[in-house]
């Protein structure tokens, strides 16, 4: 008996002194699988951050632009700059080469707001147009409580501003006509298979090997800090976006409190 | 050809491969310095460039305090006359750089210190748009400076460690200065409020 109880105790240090470690970090770990929108605070409403979450990604997927959203309670000893930078090189917002990520840092606790700008979109989102952003959309919102109006306008406004500077690499890639004809001939040889299996199979001989189907593989991600998240990857918010493409930052952006 | 001479022609042929390896090495991590160098002079340029701004835009103000702008103007002068090239920087060099840019940087941070003081000028879209301007510059200032004594910090360990140092010397390699903190940015901005 006190035998177990010992292993008990020395699993309970364990995990404490995990703990430890993780609060004697700087900056929160990035969430497993990765999202744009990451509420440490959990401030935002499930479907608020949802609608985020579906808004940043598809901007990232049609343009390579990665703005992330992180929300913390407050940025610990230090300065909200050089959390931010932290975090944003860390994680490695935006993508590799381009340099076009972009992190706006919202410490609930200290009501503090940093947006940091990577390298390559300084030119589009200046610091003094951060400001703007800072003076004229979040802080007006934020001082009504309004948290979600205010984050979405502001990333709305930089989705503006940023729109028709980059491009994402699937569709600057598919520019070269080989590839397509690759494509058309593959899809050509598969229905020209396929007709030719149909008709050869009379129907019901294949059907059994079809009907059997193909499953899907099922992912279990284990982390109680995802029952918050709309029952646990309802919507695509659960899935992996693919993670930050390792983006680097030069000490652009701009910050101010509500 | 006697043994011996063989023996000495291989042990020289692989010292002249070493050394010309050495040299290689030594001679792209320079270009890697030259590099960042660059990157730190765009940073400090676009602070120079964002002064006549920020004068113009505090002069505007009634009965600001003149002192602390002419310091400026004056700071930024002497440190825009300074220019180092990438192919000297010795450390003595890099320190006169170094000071120049900090007068500057002390006298900037009086200003906006006193900037503080007249509400109506803080209170305008334009000073706090600046004022974010100069606050990113300063920062990219640190970032490149950091940047660049990380590639100082890789040159130097090239040069100076032994057997390295006796190429680096035959090639005319030597060691290059750091940033060092500044001392006027680690001290708060004194103002004077009796004037």
């Amino acid at each position: 008996m006190s035998r177990k109880i010992q292993q008990y105790l020395a699993v309970l240090i364990l995990s404490l002194s995990f703990l430890v470690k993780a609060i004697g970090q700087d900056i929160p770990a990035q969430p497993n699988p990765p999202l744009m929108v990451s509420d440490f605070v959990m401030k935002l409403k499930p479907e608020e951050r949802n609608a985020l979450e579906q808004k940043l990604r598809g901007y990232r997927d049609s343009t390579s632009t990665e703005i992330s959203i992180v929300i913390v309670k407050n940025t610990g000893e230090s300065d909200p700059y050089d959390y931010a930078m932290k975090i944003a090189k860390t994680w490695g917002i935006g993508a590799k080469n381009k340099n076009n990520g972009v992190l706006l840092l919202w410490a609930t606790e200290t009501r503090k707001i940093r947006i940091v700008t990577g390298r390559g979109i300084e030119d589009v989102l200046p610091d003094a147009i951060c400001k703007r952003i800072i003076n004229t959309i979040i802080v007006p919102n934020f001082k009504q409580q309004q948290w979600y109006q205010g984050l979405n306008e502001a990333t709305d406004e930089m989705i503006q501003r940023a729109s028709g500077e980059f491009k994402s690499d699937a569709t600057s890639d598919d520019d070269s006509p080989l590839g397509f004809f690759i494509i058309v001939i593959l899809v050509i040889v598969f229905i020209v298979i396929s007709i030719i299996i149909s008709k050869r199979g009379g129907g019901g001989g294949r059907g059994g090997y079809r009907g059997g189907g193909w499953t899907p593989p099922i992912i279990i991600t284990g982390g109680s800090s995802w029952g918050n998240r709309s029952g646990g990857g309802g919507g695509d918010s659960g899935f992996d976006f693919g993670g930050f493409g390792g983006g680097d930052f030069g000490g652009g952006g701009a910050g101010g409190d509500y | 050809m006697s043994k011996g001479t063989i023996i000495a022609l291989v042990v020289a042929a692989v010292l002249v491969f070493w050394g010309i390896g050495v040299r290689n090495g030594m001679a792209t991590s320079e270009q890697d310095v030259e590099a960042s160098w660059a990157k730190v002079q765009t940073a400090y340029q676009r602070r120079a460039d964002l002064i006549p701004n920020l004068v113009k835009t505090v002069q505007g103000v009634a009965n600001f305090e003149k002192s602390t702008l002419t310091d400026v103007i004056s700071a930024r002068a002497s440190a825009t006359q300074i220019k180092l090239d990438a192919s000297d920087l010795s450390p003595e060099n890099m320190k006169k750089f170094q000071d120049a840019q900090s007068q500057l940087s002390g006298a900037l941070s009086r200003l906006m210190a006193v900037a503080e003081n007249y509400p109506t000028l803080k209170a305008t879209e334009n000073f706090s748009e600046l004022q974010a301007q100069l606050e990113g510059t300063e920062n990219r200032i640190k970032e490149e400076r950091d940047r660049f004594n990380d590639t100082v910090k890789e040159f130097n360990n090239k040069v100076v460690t032994f057997p390295n140092s006796l190429i680096a010397g035959f090639s005319g390699f030597s060691k290059k200065g750091y940033f060092e903190a500044d001392a006027s940015a680690q001290k708060a901005p004194s103002v004077d409020f009796s004037k």
